[in-house]
């Protein structure tokens, strides 16, 4: 017994290998079969939609992320109250802006679209129109429509001269700062370390500046409006190029490092988004906060120990530089191929008018994209972020508006937070960054990536 | 020969399919590879020579994955074993209601995997979710279980263990039952303990089972996707991030298709390396003890 070989009761195991196989292959065959053969019986009973009764309303969807859908609740009973005929719905979607757009995505890729409207936001653009999903407005909404809204909110709507989308808010990057510290708010960044740094060491407030420093696109953001107030640029239009190791680029970005490093920002901005750097200031821990204008309404809403203590301005820039803050506008677009594009555009008409943008501004602190109501002085007052709001948009930044946006967006994220993590120098990073961005272009577009031969970018 | 001709006919069925859903999409797979196909070529595939694979092999977004992925997969599997092992002993006693005990293992099995994980995310929620409640109750104070990247890899494999267990488990216990009880019981009359018995008879008898589960299992988890996409979506910042969610972005978020194609091939052939590895490897040991068998 004790000289049988460990491994002779294998034989019996060896059936097993072909048992699965004979099995598996049955199974397949049969798989075959079964679906072989009843293909042709099903295939006419599928598509029988019965058709629809010409006093039947149309239905018109748009899928919104679900804190807009709440918004324009009020505003969608009244639209479906005066227009009979048009049942406008609201589906309900993610919180998360890219959960969204690939809830969105994965219906467009099928080709079977729930929903005639899109709310899209401007960072996707794009990316949505070069994939041919969108229908051209300028038959609906001419140059006229457009020149009513404040300069900023033009931007980002438009691409290879069609309108693609109407404006609904006209939202940039704000830099918050605290009344109760300072007089008036830095007009540079040299201020703004200069003031951070003279408070922190009289002891009067832990952190200097809050932020967004996590990996995600967030940082992204944060990036373009840093790019910009050093004198850098992300993306260059014309060549279809980043640009992110030029000098000025490596400047932006050492600017970040060093508020880590000097503790100006804490190093827990660089897992800090949105609403985490909100939290933190609004618990009183910091003078200043880069973020979007719902942050305002949270802190005084909130009812914490800053409210009624923060100001807030259009974000600043290095010395000598005009700073802006990124554009992060929301916008309707009529998906191509949508069985009734004329009901669906009138939604769009009253979705993106002066009523429903007066009641988003007032109850959410969305910027209004309309000059009319900046100089409405009943909404001024009961908006009072509305002059910055206006100012901002003077000078907004875009993202990159190339389709690979996201790519890139995901690369120089990923990039900056390790530098904000200690695994490397700005100047390293942004070569990095630089040298990965080309290689995506490259990888995207084929030969036409080396040739710098891209889409002409987004209103420029 | 005149079976073989039939035997042949009648697997061509199966053949075919197996071509048309394993290697067609492969060969396609390789050709994409060396195709730009994203929004700027107009979702058409224009050739690139070789930028995707260039890109690859300078994305550390790529790399970390895989290198995640692989951590992910060598931790559970190597958990489910310990674990699946010991669930088989123990279910291979004689025990009372065994056979409900042996039924009432296989539930996470049988659970779908986006509704456990769905049920963890649950559980692990800041701060509405049991453990946190639990935590509270104990005088702590709610922990982001799902915004830390430690704890979120830690319970992103536990879920993991937890789902497959009871399947690596059945797998042995098969295993046992084939192993013929007179071995034991002559080996505990000329004087063996339990452990030696474990690794003297049991476990080398166990080996063609424990292979089987091993290749399985790092299969499986070397493509994880549906656990990792709905308990932690990649994150915190992409640190539970797998291949297979890497390349479903690729495609789907960035509409990628040339560089998501290059992604799962590359993927591909890590796991074709590794599972083919152990295979190897596994052969040469099984052909050794059958030659110091022999000797």
């Amino acid at each position: 017994m004790a000289a049988r070989p460990p491994f002779s009761s294998l034989r019996r195991w060896r059936s097993l290998p072909k048992l699965l196989t004979t099995g598996l292959l049955a199974l397949l065959s049969a798989t075959v079969l079964l679906v072989l053969l009843p293909a042709s019986g099903l295939s006419s009973s599928g598509m029988s939609a019965s058709p629809v009764a010409a006093a039947d309303p149309v239905t018109v969807r748009v899928l919104m992320p679900a804190p807009l859908a709440d918004a324009v609740a009020a505003p969608v009973a009244q639209f479906n109250a005066s227009s009979p005929g048009v049942v406008l719905e609201v589906i309900r979607g993610p919180l998360d802006t890219e959960t969204i757009s690939d809830l969105a995505t994965g219906s467009l890729l099928l080709g079977e679209v729930p929903f005639d409207l899109l709310l899209v936001d401007v960072s996707w653009l794009a990316r949505y129109v070069a994939a041919g999903w969108f229908e051209p407005l300028e038959r609906w909404f001419g140059p006229e429509v457009l020149a009513a809204m404040e300069a900023g909110a033009r931007l980002g709507n438009g691409l290879d001269g069609h309108l693609w989308r109407m404006p609904l808010t006209g939202d940039t990057g704000l830099l918050y700062w605290r009344t109760d510290l300072m007089e008036r708010p830095p007009r540079d960044t040299e201020e703004l370390v200069a003031i951070s740094r003279d408070l922190q060491r009289r002891g009067r407030v832990r952190w200097g500046y809050l932020w967004q420093g996590r990996q995600y696109e967030g940082l992204s953001c944060v990036m373009v409006e840093v790019l910009h107030g050093f004198g850098a640029r992300w993306w260059n239009g014309s060549t279809a190029r980043t640009e992110l190791d030029s000098p000025e680029a490596v400047a932006a970005a050492q600017w970040l490092a060093a508020l880590l490093q000097d503790g100006v920002s804490p190093q827990a901005v660089a897992s800090y988004a949105e609403n985490d750097a909100l939290q933190s200031f609004a618990a009183g821990d910091a003078a200043f906060l880069r973020n979007w204008p719902y942050a305002w309404r949270e802190i005084e809403k909130g009812g914490g120990p800053v409210k009624g203590k923060v100001g807030v301005t259009a974000m600043v820039g290095a010395p000598g530089e005009q700073g802006g803050g990124t554009l992060g506008t929301w916008g309707l677009s009529l998906i191509k191929g949508s069985p009734h594009p004329e009901e669906a555009v009138a939604a769009i008409r009253w979705l993106t008018g002066p009523v429903v943008q007066r009641q988003l501004a007032i109850e959410q602190g969305y910027a209004p994209t309309w000059s009319t109501l900046y100089d409405d002085p009943d909404l001024q007052r009961r908006a009072p972020l509305l002059t910055v709001q206006r100012q901002a948009l003077q000078h907004p930044q875009l993202r990159p508006p190339t389709p690979a946006y996201a790519q890139l967006s995901d690369l120089l994220a990923r990039q900056v937070n390790g530098m904000l993590t200690g695994q490397g120098g700005s100047g390293s990073t942004m070569a990095a960054a630089q040298r990965q961005s080309l290689q995506v272009l490259r990888s995207l577009a084929g030969p036409a990536g080396d040739t710098a031969d891209g889409r002409p970018a987004v209103d420029r | 020969m005149k079976a073989r001709t039939a035997s042949l006919l009648l697997m061509a069925p199966a053949l075919l399919l197996l071509a048309a859903v394993f290697l067609y999409p492969l060969l396609l797979y390789g050709w994409l590879s060396f195709q730009a196909s994203s929004v700027l070529t107009g979702l058409e595939p224009v050739p690139n020579g070789g930028a995707n694979w260039g890109r690859l092999l300078d994305d550390a977004r790529f790399w970390t994955d895989a290198f995640q992925t692989l951590r992910f997969a060598v931790c559970s599997v190597a958990l489910e074993l310990v674990g699946g092992l010991g669930l088989a002993l123990l279910l291979h006693r004689p025990l009372r209601g065994r056979g409900t005990l042996r039924a009432l293992t296989l539930l996470p099995w049988a659970l779908p995997t986006t509704v456990m994980a769905l049920g963890w995310r649950w559980i692990l929620n800041d701060p509405h979710g049991p453990l946190n409640a639990a935590i509270r109750f104990l005088g702590g104070s709610s922990y982001g279980f799902l915004s830390t990247p430690a704890t979120t890899w830690f319970f992103v494999v536990l879920a993991d263990v937890w789902k497959t267990l009871p399947f690596v488990g059945l797998l042995l216990l098969a295993g046992l039952q084939t192993i013929p009880e007179d071995l034991e019981e002559a080996l505990r009359l000329e004087g063996a303990g339990r452990l030696q018995i474990l690794r003297r008879l049991t476990l080398p008898l166990l080996v063609p089972y424990l292979a089987l589960a091993v290749l399985f299992r790092l299969a499986q988890a070397l493509g994880v996707f549906d656990l990792i996409q709905v308990l932690s979506g990649g994150g915190p910042a992409g640190s539970t991030e797998s291949l297979a969610l890497y390349a479903y972005l690729n495609a789907m978020r960035f509409l990628d298709f040339g560089y998501a194609a290059t992604v799962m091939l590359a993927t591909f052939l890590l796991l074709l390396v590794l599972v083919g590895g152990s295979w190897w490897l596994w052969r040469r040991g099984d052909l050794q003890g059958r030659r110091e068998g022999a000797a």
